[in-house]
């Protein structure tokens, strides 16, 4: 089975949560767990980095509707960014673009953040 | 020639002995004359047959009872004290009797004479019990079957006994002397035959030493004090000569057998530690092997592994890491806290000290920086791979507290138990996916069963439409899902989606979805109006990780006229002439999000259909189907074969979609269900006109 991981860095108040590899059934509870871990230490701006993700399935796109009501309740929010077409088009099939910021890169994402305040 | 072979009935025994006994006592009553020597060859024509059958008896009595040969020591023991004890307070008791001491020999009366058989029967008894009790030890635990120099020993012994009865006196003594010579060289050559010895366990021959001394020296002052003049040697001389003579022969013998036996068990203390540890290490082995093929649960065994550890390998303690999905995990620490032993193990593994060893090693804590973080304090290290298929599952680690090494020996037991824990391991891992992969199998029966029984049965005919569907379930139930609901006479609506997940819970869904559709399509005539609806149900009953894509039509036969609305699922293609045309329009699929922004993205197209419209529906099993280099079987290959073949019949065309998929995805798994339904519109006036 592909491998899939994750990195996180923080930049000021946001965290970039970059993805890498195949996000599936099989390895969407280790993306879960980072979610809940930021969720712990009270981070609530997250920037998700689709940059080296080669694939998503429906139960990875499910764990970011898992999170995403206790994060903008908290005035926080995903924002989303880097994906390739590829990936894009499965978001952007199922409407995400209308639920989620979508950038082209991280940076823009992190920008959003910032800018805001 | 075999003395066990001699076997009498039980209760015979005890009333020839019986009888023996009053006979001896009447006899010598009634006939006693300390000049005749006829009156002692008879009087021992009756003693030999008594001692002989008293010694079977006993034997037999032991082999009964099968005791340990340190519990016929100890009983031999005792009873040599209580001689010794005997004969020294013999002649002050049995002097208020006796006035004279001659008249022992010489005249006694009847009184006297009765207490004084009385006397030498218990010492008969006694001799007969020692004899039989050094008998089976010298017979204990022996290899090998020869035992002519016991026999030998046994033949001269009687002989000697017999000698001495029927060549009395002073002339004779040089016979006499000389078989007691030849029969003590054989009692001490007989005596060095001790086998039982090295099977003892240490504790048990450190008593074992201390007791034969003390026993060694009684026999040999009971020997001693029980000449022809001391009162108790005149006492069971004038008993028996031949008995006499048998009693001290014994006495010799057990001075001699146990004098031997002390330093044989003091020869035998230094390795008695390393027998012990073998004989441990043996015996664990047995057990362990027993185990193996018993125990199936691996934990449960493992604390067998580190409990017998500790104790053949003199640790003082040991676990069990095993490597699980990359990570560590300790099992069956015994004596150690978790801790700790998470400490130790990131000295050897992690600063790969004994990352890739291939047998056990030996390694001092010396050097280990942490290690006065440690709640005891562990010295000196014993580490050994458990390997399945040349690939390291795991350690097995022994620990000492001490500075003290292991040594070589402790290595090879090490090794051993690591061994059998590889050997354990592959086991249960084998049996616990094999386990899973029934349970996982079973459920997926399960889930495409309950799929199976949702989607439709057959496809629906109708005049100037033909319908088709294909769907081929992926091994893990991907959670595709199609349905068709008639509305009315000229009405006709129908589904196809996708529910996120696999397996059974996503065949569950799949049923609630279904039991939604099949309701509101009866009550609800607008594609949109359907999904948004469907939409606030599955919104509040969906886990927040779940969602549904979905597309929903509704064809009227009458107005010739398509509607669907497409809550986050695939396109639907429209090939009309050779063109293929992507009808995209917006929607989120279900359960996504709240109704007010579901509703104000979702979009309903109308289309009208002309003669050999095709419309096709699919799910992304089809343009998301792999081959090898693992590229997508992607929108543009979908489109060339509709467009190639877009005037062949719905089955026609849904069998090439299909052939080429698979075709493209032969040599990669299918991970996804695939769906494909097709409709393909005749025109009425046309139908009519042909009529």
């Amino acid at each position: 089975m592909a491998e899939f991981n994750t990195s996180i860095k923080e930049q000021g108040a946001v965290s970039i949560i970059n993805l890498k590899g195949y996000l599936d059934a099989h390895t969407a509870p280790i993306l879960e767990n980072n979610f809940v871990d930021l969720i712990d230490k009270n981070r609530f701006q997250i920037v998700v980095d689709f940059k080296e993700l080669a694939y998503i399935s429906s139960a990875g796109l499910g764990v970011f509707m898992a999170y995403i009501e206790k994060i903008r309740e908290s005035n926080g929010d995903i924002k989303l960014a880097g994906m390739n077409t590829k990936v894009y088009n499965i978001f952007d099939l199922l409407g995400f673009p209308l639920l989620y910021e979508i950038f082209n890169s991280e940076s823009e994402a992190v920008q959003k953040f910032t800018e805001k305040k | 020639m075999n003395i066990n072979r001699y076997k009498i009935n039980a209760n015979l025994s005890w009333w020839i002995i019986g009888t023996l006994v009053f006979s001896i006592i009447f006899y010598r009553i009634l006939f006693y004359s300390n000049s005749s020597h006829f009156f002692f060859i008879i009087n021992d024509l009756i003693v030999i047959p008594l001692v002989v059958i008293t010694v079977l008896v006993i034997i037999r009595k032991i082999k009964q009872i099968n005791p340990l040969p340190s519990a016929l020591v100890l009983n031999s023991g005792i009873i040599v004290a209580f001689i010794f004890l005997v004969i020294i307070f013999s002649e002050q008791f049995l002097g208020i009797i006796f006035q004279n001491s001659e008249t022992i020999s010489t005249n006694p009366d009847l009184f006297q004479n009765i207490i004084l058989s009385f006397y030498s029967l218990m010492f008969l008894a006694i001799t007969s019990y020692w004899f039989a009790t050094m008998k089976e030890l010298y017979f204990y635990k022996r290899y090998s079957a020869k035992s002519i120099y016991f026999y030998l020993m046994l033949t001269f012994l009687i002989i000697t006994s017999v000698s001495s009865l029927l060549f009395r006196g002073k002339d004779y003594d040089f016979i006499n002397n000389t078989f007691e010579i030849i029969t003590a060289i054989l009692i001490v050559f007989n005596s060095l035959k001790i086998s039982w010895i090295a099977f003892i366990s240490k504790k048990e021959k450190i008593s074992l030493l201390i007791l034969s001394i003390i026993i060694s020296a009684l026999f040999i002052i009971n020997l001693a004090n029980s000449s022809l003049n001391d009162f108790n040697g005149k006492i069971l001389a004038n008993f028996s000569p031949s008995f006499y003579t048998f009693y001290t022969l014994v006495l010799l013998f057990g001075g001699v057998y146990f004098a031997v036996l002390f330093f044989t068990t003091l020869f035998h203390i230094p390795t008695a530690e390393a027998y012990d540890r073998k004989a441990k290490e043996v015996s664990s082995l047995q057990y362990f092997s027993k185990l193996i093929t018993r125990v199936l649960d691996f934990e449960e065994l493992a604390e067998t592994i580190t409990d017998i550890t500790t104790r053949v390998s003199s640790a003082d303690a040991a676990w069990i890491i095993i490597k699980e999905y990359g990570n560590k995990k300790i099992l069956a620490n015994k004596n150690i806290a978790l801790v700790d032993a998470d400490l130790i193990n990131q000295f050897l593994l992690e600063s790969g000290y004994c990352e890739n060893i291939t047998e056990t090693k030996i390694c001092s804590l010396q050097k280990f920086v942490k290690k006065s973080q440690l709640s005891e304090k562990f010295g000196s290290i014993a580490i050994s791979p458990l390997k399945s298929h040349n690939e390291i599952k795991g350690y097995l680690i022994a620990a000492r507290k001490n500075e003290l090494l292991f040594y070589d020996e402790d290595k090879t037991a090490i090794n051993t138990f690591s061994d059998y824990a590889s050997v354990a391991i592959e086991n249960s891992l084998l049996l616990e996916q094999s386990i899973e992969k029934e349970r996982l199998e079973k459920e997926l029966d399960v889930a495409r069963e309950i799929q199976k029984k949702i989607l439709p049965a057959k496809d629906p005919e109708f005049e100037n439409l033909s319908v088709t569907s294909v769907f081929i379930p992926a091994f893990e139930v991907g959670g595709d899902y199609y349905d068709y609901f008639q509305i009315s006479k000229n009405k006709f609506a129908f589904i196809i989606a996708d529910v996120s997940g696999k397996g059974i819970s996503a065949a569950f869904i799949m049923a609630e979805v279904k039991g939604i559709f099949n309701s509101l399509s009866r009550m609800i005539e607008s594609p949109k109006d359907i999904l948004i609806k469907a939409n606030e149900i599955l919104q509040q009953t969906l886990n927040k990780k779940n969602f549904v894509s979905a597309l929903y039509g509704i064809i009227d036969l009458d107005k010739e006229v398509i509607r669907f609305a497409r809550a986050g699922h695939c396109p639907a293609l429209l090939v009309r002439e050779n063109v293929v045309k992507t009808f995209k329009p917006s929607g989120i699929g279900l359960g996504l999000t709240n109704n007010g922004l579901f509703s104000k993205h979702l979009e309903e197209i109308k289309i009208d259909l002309k003669q050999n419209d095709t419309l096709v529906f699919y799910t992304d099993g089809i343009t998301e189907a792999k081959n090898k280099e693992l590229e997508d079987f992607g929108e543009q290959r979908f489109a060339e074969i509709l467009v190639k073949d877009y005037d062949g019949s719905v089955n026609k065309i849904a069998n090439e979609v299909i052939k080429n998929v698979t075709l493209f995805s032969r040599n990669h798994t299918q991970y996804d269900d695939i769906t494909l339904v097709i409709f393909k519109w005749y025109k009425k006036n046309n139908l009519d006109g042909v009529k």
